[in-house]
């Protein structure tokens, strides 16, 4: 059989691959900025673009996008040519993919601290942004296409089939959520609202971990463990059922965010039921990577690379154990809205995530520039100080999450709620933040130690940017393949296959959310926000609000008792984008302007809370808005905003939007007015006048009449 | 573990020699071989019992409609228990004992204190200075002074003001510690940053 000799080219695989460990460490201090920030809530010092609300979308976005995005990319640019046996398709399509999906990343770290967001949890980027993200999707997947069209290779390998599995499904997911309509340059409404956007968006949102940090990491668990050991993979026919399995079964999940919520119980149920099936295809990932390390065991002791492999494909076991256990509804009730969920992630983020990327880096540098790894010693110290800056990380809040779940919950003997200021509960708590600020440190430090070891590395070798490689042309297919075999040798229809297992079950959760009435049932008393109240939800948003704040009273004594009654799905049905939130550093805000609550506060309080929150509680946990009180409110795209909501169905009269400004500023005035009357000095066009309006309009339509 | 795979004949195998077991052949991708073992046992009933799960689950559901996966059938369940329970308990015995009088021994007022920096201080501050609501530390007041006319604030709220009730939140002994000791405790002290009188001086 005749040879075909052809080049590697490495460049983008360095370029890649460096920008990892850059935007690792970005991403790790931004994390550990909004870690300290809740310790230290006036830390913001002020400045608008500093506040946690606009920094921990920017935490989530750089540890998913950047940190974890380039690096599956590095992954792919070295291991699909190697598999394939022939080069990347494309240089020019690699460089529009490398340096598009960078200026994402600063375009996203220049944007959510201007406050520039969508308000969707891991969707934050603006329209602008979004279109970009499209595009260089695009340019990736047909490098990778094309890439497969020129194989010398018949067959293609598992680690390929989660890389185009992760391509088509991102894509799906990114388009679906992100379809909305722009208002400005800077500015959007997504066509979905209230609870049916929060189904498209927890779809999109808990698929971003499973298409984004689990089926790309597991394509690179599959190259790079066995290079590294130098092992066979334990079962190929694993690899096939498990694949399949979990990317039918994880598209279904989603609801499993919204428990409780006014979702109807038959979403819900799917939710659960899909969760828990998830825990063997995903533990079908972690035997396969594992096992496969049978006869290298001895190399583990030794070796960094392997360690990091270890315990990242362990901490992927742990939290898709601990995930299907969250989703039961009786686990949930506790777990949701505390820092349950948060160490939950950051077992996935700073276990699985973060050790692969080490691992792999680890592994590749040192081959990428002729040499070995500069210390040993300094990734195995990484190794150890990551290892414990993870359990001081994730041990802490889950007694958080208990400790304060249980708090919330608790009655005295004569039926009162033990601890009716919510702040008691946080206050509770702020030891477990330390410690989890310090598990965070530890872990930096790391980080730190691995930049020095990879910068180390590349700086005492040589890069090598080619390497030759030889094959033979790809040859015909075998007869009597079986059928998965016949599958693995057509990458386009493995690809369509997937596209349609994964199709399936978003279609059967979010379609009848849509066609069926009852799902959504109308409630008449619920009306559209009055331009000043819809001016001050769109800061809400900018301000990152949802992020501690919850909008969503789930059916539970103890909450119903707290927050008032619970939140119906006919509520929602304005809300562009919904605001349910996922976590309470704060507590919920859906009745909050109803009176007859005691949540309720009036105006002067929120003006004095929102512009020194320390003032009214030292122990507060809240940071200082006062730029509220400062900032005229920008009006000039209010009539636009009513135009869209039309468009978008809610039942503005035909005209309104010409009327728009007046109105807004007849009830700024008032409210003006009313905190003047109780001596504070303020002016009708500040900003702070519609977030007051906006509190105050929060779950009081179905008060109307009590 | 190997097993036969009907799609491959023996030829197509070889042996992996640390652990005897086969290779399949012609798989090698870049020097990465895949063994043939099957899948685990207990790997294969994990899943199929989370798979009977999620059958009797959704039975349950669509089928029974069993009350704990209905929410609200769960919700109205939770709250009905707890309003016999409140019922049961009765309290009217105790409630007519209850009188609003003016607490002036120091073991009532022991634990009253956290009470009123915990709630009270969030508007009236915990020195009592007052900041939206009014100050608590000097002798003029909006709706009377005496202990009645404070537990009645405290218990029905002057919403218009922004005063909540405090009947849900705190019980009636509860309510008459708190207004106790602002009463016997912060009028005539001085906290840091007073606001300026309100209402009428007594």
């Amino acid at each position: 059989m005749e040879l075909q000799k052809f080049t590697y080219d490495n460049k983008l695989t360095r370029m890649f691959m460096l920008v990892t460990v850059l935007w690792g460490v970005v991403a790790m201090l931004v994390g550990l900025t909004v870690a300290f920030e809740l310790i230290f809530p006036t830390m913001s010092a002020e400045i608008p673009w500093l506040v946690f609300g606009r920094l921990r979308p920017l935490h989530t976005n750089a540890a998913i996008f950047a940190f974890v995005g380039n690096g599956f990319f590095a992954a792919i640019y070295y291991s699909m040519p190697r598999l394939l046996k022939t080069p990347m398709y494309s240089k020019a399509l690699g460089n529009i993919h490398f340096w598009g999906w960078q200026l994402i990343i600063v375009l996203a770290a220049v944007s959510y601290p201007l406050g520039l967001t969508q308000g969707k949890e891991y969707a934050e980027l603006i329209w602008p942004i979004d279109v970009l993200v499209v595009l260089v999707w695009v340019v990736f997947g047909l490098n990778m296409i094309m890439t497969l069209v020129y194989r010398r290779v018949k067959h293609i390998y598992v680690a390929i089939w989660f890389y185009l599995a992760t391509w088509v499904t991102i894509a799906v997911l990114y388009i679906v959520n992100n379809i909305q309509i722009p208002t400005s340059f800077l500015h959007s409404y997504p066509i979905y609202s209230g609870i049916q956007d929060a189904l498209v968006q927890w779809w999109y949102g808990h698929n971003a971990v499973a298409f984004f940090l689990t089926t790309p990491v597991l394509g690179m668990m599959y190259y790079f463990i066995p290079k590294a050991a130098n092992r066979p993979v334990y079962s190929y026919k694993l690899s096939i059922i498990h694949f399949w399995a979990l990317i039918f079964l994880y598209i279904w999940a989603g609801p499993h965010h919204l428990l409780y919520s006014a979702l109807p119980d038959w979403a819900q149920a799917l939710g659960v039921v899909f969760s828990v099936m998830l825990i063997a295809p995903s533990w079908g990932g972690m035997i396969n990577g594992l096992l496969t390390l049978r006869g290298a065991w001895d190399k583990v002791r030794e070796d960094p690379v392997l360690k990091m492999f270890v315990v990242g494909v362990t901490a992927y076991g742990m939290s898709t154990f601990e995930g299907p256990m969250l989703s039961l509804k009786s686990v949930n009730a506790l777990s949701h809205f505390t820092d349950w969920t948060i160490a939950h992630v950051h077992i996935g983020t700073l276990g699985w995530n973060s050790m692969m990327n080490f691992g792999m880096i680890y592994w590749m540098a040192p081959r990428l520039f002729g040499t070995k790894l500069w210390s040993t010693k300094l990734a195995n110290a990484h190794f150890w100080i990551a290892t414990l800056g993870m359990l001081f990380f994730s041990i802490p809040l889950y007694f958080a999450g208990f400790t304060q779940a249980l708090m919330w919950k608790e009655f005295t003997a004569e039926g009162y709620l033990a601890y009716p200021n919510f702040l008691e509960t946080v206050t509770q708590i702020m030891p477990m933040y330390s410690l989890r600020a310090f598990g965070g440190s530890l872990y930096f430090i790391g980080a730190l130690l691995f930049v020095v070891n990879v910068w180390k590395t590349v700086t005492s070798g040589k890069f090598i940017r080619y390497e030759e490689g030889e094959a033979p042309a790809k040859p015909a297919p075998k007869a009597g393949e079986g059928w998965h075999r016949k599958l693995e040798g057509r990458p386009l229809q493995l690809t369509v296959a997937a596209l349609v297992v994964i199709l399936i079950g978003g279609i059967v959760e979010i379609v009848p959310m849509y066609l069926v009435k009852s799902n959504v049932p109308t409630i008449s008393a619920v009306q559209p926000y009055t331009p000043l109240e819809l001016e001050g939800r769109d800061i809400y948003i900018r301000e990152g609000c949802y992020l501690c704040h919850s909008q969503m009273i789930r059916p539970f004594r103890s909450e119903v008792v707290r927050y008032g009654d619970y939140t119906k799905a006919g509520e929602t049905v304005y809300n562009f984008p919904f605001q349910f939130g996922s976590k309470r550093t704060g507590p919920d805000l859906a009745r909050e302007g109803v009176k007859s609550l005691p949540n309720y506060k009036p105006d002067s309080w929120h003006y004095e809370h929102l512009v020194d929150p320390q003032q009214l509680n030292e122990e507060s946990v809240m940071p200082p808005y006062p730029w509220l009180a400062e900032n005229k409110l920008d009006i000039s795209n209010t009539a636009s905003k009513i135009n869209v909501m039309r468009t978008l169905g809610v039942p503005y009269d035909e005209g309104f939007a010409d009327q728009a400004v007046a109105e807004l500023k007849k009830q700024a005035a008032k409210i003006g007015q009313g905190l003047r009357d109780a001596n504070i000095q303020v002016e009708d066009d500040t900003e702070i006048i519609a977030v007051i309006a906006y509190l105050q309009r929060l779950g009081t339509d179905v008060y109307k009449d009590k | 573990m190997a097993t036969e795979n009907k799609d491959l004949h023996n030829e197509d195998y070889e042996f992996d020699t640390l652990t005897n077991e086969r290779l399949i052949k012609d798989h090698n991708y870049d020097g990465i071989r895949e063994l043939d073992n099957d899948l685990p046992p207990w790997w294969k009933w994990l899943f199929y019992l989370t798979i009977i799960f999620a059958v009797v689950y959704l039975i349950r559901l669509f089928v029974l409609h069993s009350d704990d996966l209905i929410q609200e059938s769960e919700f109205k369940k939770e709250m009905a228990g707890y309003e016999q329970q409140s019922t049961s308990a009765g309290g009217t015995t105790e409630a007519a004992a209850f009188q609003v009088r003016l607490l002036e021994d120091e073991a009532s007022l022991a634990s009253v204190k956290e009470t009123f920096e915990k709630i009270c201080a969030v508007c009236h501050l915990a020195d009592g200075g007052g900041l939206v609501g009014p100050n608590m530390t000097d002798n003029y007041w909006i709706h009377g002074n005496t202990v009645q006319d404070l537990y009645k604030v405290a218990t029905n709220g002057v919403i218009e003001k922004g005063m909540i009730p405090y009947k849900d939140q705190l019980s009636d002994q509860k309510r008459l510690e708190v207004v106790s000791y602002i009463l016997f405790k912060l009028v005539g002290t001085t906290p840091t940053n007073p606001k300026a009188p309100q209402g009428i001086e007594y």
